[in-house]
């Protein structure tokens, strides 16, 4: 019977031409993976910091604990367009499946709804990019290195309005913006301000007038030290938003922030708010290191342990967690839930 | 037992949730249909299941996340049975028509199973189903036109992966549609060129193909012996005779008489005659034996010593034919549609009726290894090996019906020859190479022996009068032979492999007894090979490409090629060279038609600005811009400058101008418009 044979040649044929198409799809595929955009849960503070400050934000869309995101899974092909194409791994503990009928030049991309992840680094392990003939008898894979797409920052709010012992404050200087010698920051041009004070590049830059504020003498400098070794992951996230919470009551007011813990390397003390956030999202994963500079500096203790040396200097403290400390800091105790 | 019963089970297939994969399986089944209604002339069910398959289609689509319920899957297998009743009472009784009963069944299944396609699998089995009934259409399709119903269905296979594939993937139904359209392009061609090319093997078959037209007319009396058809003038619509009378002979046309579907090119022989008397060819054995309609081997004379195998002829009935089973000698086994066969003497099967249009019969037939070396090795036939003649030899060997001045010539002719073998081929070619073949023959004058005739007045003939006067003549000689009569292979078909048999492919030729292979054809009409049997292009290379040439002879330019070689390569290598420069031919000139043409009025003026460069003696830098040029020959000093009444800058600067809106904006001046400045540049 011809016809049988005609057919037997034309599904061989198909099956080699598919190998080669499968062989030539294999090549000139990238993948890329990029937190697109977030979405905030209620109460994120993603949604009560200033827009200036989210854009001052080292990464374009920063995630906080309990806030979904977009993961834009993106494939490029170098060599002209390609496809089928597929590419599935891990963010985080979830598995990610993303694929695509035909990849152009240009690229292609999707952005994956993500649900909430915990506090930390986040990172994509075991993506690979399979391809196929468009018929599904040859397949290809190639394996992509390991990498790290987002850091899950602690949630944090102000304190300011729940800490008991306030009589302590009351006793330091409240550090604000004034007109004093040192450079404290930019804000933008009010009515009144002095021309002199105008910075020229950042309102060129910004497209709006900004103007330099100098520091007033006796500003805050809040030095947080941390428990090195909290008991559970969750101790670990509850002294994280302390003391991010911390942190943000003292940057907010115009103080310096220095987070750290025995025996880990300390953050930069600065004024920015996302170096500390980013340290804490990685806390208590740092390598060792030193102690920060010590200077005229209040220290709060957020302990789950009762260590004696750790809340040996401390203006105040938080204990997370049921254990029994001796010891005359004014402490206040919290429990593991959010917001206090 | 439990394991047993996992271990039976197939794993779990997806649920198909592509609407378009279903869409091709349904598209699929269209094409399978389509065939069977053009190639099979069966209209009625084939209508019936495309619309209940589309129906079901639908309520299996929207019903594939559901469970199957037990009395839907109850009531499918009912109509399942009852498809199986309507096959099995079909074929056996043609209570239906007895039209195709194997092709609606399939047609049937394929509708009712089309209410539960849940599953990928599901849908493969759809397919299948619809391959099998493009493998009965193909069975009665005898034309390049099923090729493009072939290639639609793999397309609707391919089409199914595709969507199954990006389905699976939850991908969206796209691709690069260049690469993938190359791709399906090259598997296209490539199919088609590998089987245009590579010769089909054609395996051991074990039986005859079954797929026929039931006929159920027994045989009434006695053993009727119609001769060739279309030769002799009869009454008989058929064209049946019982004798050929060389005296008179028909007028043959053109028409189809039988498709041929075949493993090799061969002489299909129907009756044989053994007694001439008064120039008219008779059978004398009317004796018989009644068969099945199925022949199988056990039943039929053992297979021939050193055989080259066996290969399928299928034949389809165009036209009214006499109840004779035509078919390559010698049969393995052999099936035809009808109540019963008879076996005559010679061999030959009859049927109960006269073949009619649409009747289809198989054959398996042997492939004799018959070379002239082995036939000059035959024993010899004298007194001391009487077992080595034929039955019936007194008929075969009597010499009487020739005349003297025949015999003498067949005692000259062959007076060098020394082995049977020699004597009959010396015969034969003699009679090729001296007598012309024609059609156009006056009637035997009254009185004269036709035989004498054609030897010795006209000597020209046609081929009952070479195939008679070299049976008599052989007879003369003592070799046993006989007149075997059917057709010709017809016109082939290399790539379909098969023929074409019309009216003008009757023919008559000789079997001649050779002790050790029994009777071999031997033909001694001018143009074809003289030793008749038939054979195998020799190997791939030479026989690929004799399967090329239509209208192939038995063996002889297959031998041809196969005598070749390793130089069998040289024609389809010189082939495969013309192909790659016609390729390279068609790649160069779409380069070339994919340059933009040149618009209206650029080349002109192109060539005005080349002129008005060499008119100022100086031409422009390479990195020289127009304008640039422009300037700087507003500062250069051209004896030919003062030529122009203007000033040689307005012209420059104007036609400087034109070049930059053409070359930078795209706009070319008007044709008139160059014309126009070259007038002023002259």
């Amino acid at each position: 019977m011809p016809w049988l044979f005609l057919l037997a040649w034309w599904v061989l044929a198909l099956i080699v031409a598919a190998g080669s198409y499968a062989a030539w799809n294999r090549s000139g595929l990238s993948l890329h993976l990029v937190v697109r955009n977030t979405m905030p849960a209620a109460g994120s503070p993603a949604d009560d910091l200033p827009e200036q400050l989210l854009r001052r934000a080292p990464i374009p869309e920063p995630v906080f604990e309990g806030d979904g995101f977009g993961l834009e899974v993106a494939l490029h092909a170098s060599r002209g367009a390609r496809g089928p194409v597929w590419a599935v791994g891990q963010v985080g503990a979830k598995e990610v499946w993303v694929s695509a009928g035909v990849v152009p030049k240009a690229g292609w991309s999707r952005v994956k709804d993500l649900p909430a992840l915990r506090r930390g680094p986040v990172a994509a392990r075991g993506w690979r990019i399979h391809t196929s003939d468009p018929l599904g008898f040859f397949r290809g894979v190639r394996p992509t290195p390991d990498s790290e797409i987002a850091l899950i920052l602690p949630r944090f709010a102000s304190l300011a309005g729940r800490r008991e012992p306030r009589e302590l404050e009351a006793s330091l200087p409240v550090p604000r913006a004034g007109s004093g010698n040192e450079l404290f920051g930019i804000r933008e041009y009010r009515p009144g301000d002095s021309l002199r004070r105008i910075h020229w590049r950042s309102s060129a830059r910004h497209g709006e007038l900004v103007v330099r504020e100098y520091e007033p003498p006796g500003v805050q400098s809040l030095a947080i030290c941390l428990d090195p070794q909290p008991p559970t992951p969750e101790v670990a996230d509850q002294i994280a938003r302390i003391a991010a919470s911390e942190a943000w009551d003292c940057i907010q007011e115009g103080g310096q922030v220095v987070v750290w813990a025995p025996g880990l390397e300390p953050s930069q003390s600065s004024r920015d708010l996302w170096s500390q956030l980013e340290w804490l999202a990685r806390y208590p994963n740092h390598p060792s290191g030193g102690v920060p500079r010590s200077g005229r500096q209040e220290v709060v203790v957020i302990t789950a342990s009762a260590d004696e040396d750790l809340l040996a200097n401390a203006s105040r403290a938080w204990v997370v967690g049921d254990v029994e400390i001796d010891t005359d800091v004014p402490f206040e105790r919290v429990g593991l839930q959010w917001p206090l | 037992m439990a394991s047993v019963t996992r271990w039976l089970r197939l794993p779990a297939s997806p649920v198909e949730h592509s609407v378009e994969g279903r869409g091709f399986v349904f598209s699929g089944f269209v094409v399978a249909v389509l065939a069977i209604v053009l190639y099979g002339q069966d209209y009625v069910v084939p209508v019936l299941g495309v619309v209940a398959a589309a129906i079901g289609h639908v309520v299996s689509y929207r019903r594939r996340n559901s469970k199957r319920g037990f009395w839907r899957q109850a009531v499918l297998a009912a109509l399942v049975f009852g498809a199986l009743f309507y096959v099995i009472a079909d074929s056996s009784l043609a209570l239906f028509g007895g039209t195709l009963p194997q092709a609606n069944f399939a047609i049937l299944l394929v509708a009712i199973t089309s209410f539960d396609l849940k599953t990928r699998r599901n849908c493969y089995s759809s397919l299948w189903i619809s391959l099998a009934i493009l493998y009965l259409a193909a069975v009665y399709a005898w034309d390049y036109a099923f090729a493009v119903l072939a290639g639609l269905w793999v397309l609707c296979l391919v089409g199914f992966w595709i969507a199954s594939h990006h389905k699976r993937l939850n991908a969206e139904l796209k691709g690069p549609a260049r690469p993938v359209a190359l791709m399906l392009g090259a598997a296209l061609l490539g199919g088609l060129l590998s089987f245009v090319l590579i010769p089909q093997p054609s395996g051991v078959p074990v039986s005859p193909l079954v797929v026929s037209l039931p006929n159920f007319t027994a045989f009434k009396g006695g053993l009727e012996s119609p001769a060739l058809p279309l030769v002799q003038l009869t009454g008989d619509p058929s064209g049946a005779t019982s004798s050929i009378d060389l005296h008179f002979r028909g007028r043959l046309g053109d028409a189809p008489v039988m498709y041929v579907r075949t493993g090799a090119p061969a002489y299909w022989r129907g009756l044989v005659f053994d007694e001439y008397r008064n120039g008219a060819w008779t059978a004398t054995n009317h004796g018989y034996r009644e068969m099945q309609p199925y022949v199988p081997p056990r039943f039929l004379p053992p297979a021939p010593p050193g055989n080259l195998g066996t290969f399928v002829q299928t034949f389809r009935v165009l036209r009214p034919l006499p109840g004779v089973i035509n078919a390559a000698y010698p049969i393995q086994s052999l099936y035809a549609p009808v109540a019963a066969l008879r076996e005559d003497a010679y061999g030959t099967f009859h049927t109960p009726q006269p073949l009619r249009p649409g009747q289809t019969y198989s054959v398996v037939s042997f492939l004799p290894d018959l070379t002239p070396a082995l036939l000059r090795a035959a024993e010899p036939m004298d007194q001391e090996h009487l077992d080595a003649y034929p039955d019936n030899y007194t008929i075969y060997g009597d010499p009487s019906s020739v005349s003297a001045r025949a015999s003498n010539l067949a005692d000259e002719v062959t007076q060098s020859a020394s082995t049977e073998y020699d004597k009959v081929m010396a015969l034969t070619t003699y009679l090729q190479r001296n007598y012309r073949y024609t059609l156009d023959l006056p009637p035997v004058p009254a009185g004269k022996d036709p035989v004498d005739w054609f030897l010795f007045d006209v000597k020209t003939g046609y081929c009952e009068q070479f195939a008679t006067a070299e049976t008599l003549m052989l007879r003369s000689l003592g070799i046993p032979a006989r007149l075997a009569t059917g057709y010709a292979t017809g016109d082939y078909d290399p790539i379909l492999n098969q023929a074409v048999v019309r009216e003008h492919d009757a023919h008559a030729w000789v079997e001649v007894w050779f002790p050790g292979h029994g009777w071999v054809p031997v033909d001694p009409t001018p143009g074809v090979s003289p030793l008749a049997a038939t054979k195998f292009p020799s190997h791939w290379a030479g026989g690929g490409i004799a399967r090329l040439i239509p209208h192939l002879s038995i063996g002889a330019p297959a031998a041809a090629l196969g005598s070749l070689g390793v130089l069998a390569v040289v024609p389809p290598a010189i082939a495969l060279a013309l192909i790659a420069v016609l390729a390279y031919a068609w790649l160069r000139r779409r380069v070339w038609t994919a340059r933009p043409r040149p618009q209206p009025g650029e080349s002109e003026l192109l060539r005005l600005y080349e002129r008005l460069q060499r008119r100022l003696t100086r031409r422009r830098a390479p990195p020289e811009t127009p304008r640039e040029y422009q300037h700087a020959m507003g500062e250069h000093s051209s004896p030919f400058m003062g030529r122009w009444p203007e000033g040689p800058e307005g012209l420059l600067a104007e036609v400087t101008q034109a070049v930059n809106e053409g070359a930078y904006a795209g706009r070319w001046p008007d044709p008139r418009r160059v014309r126009d400045l070259a007038e002023r540049i002259s």
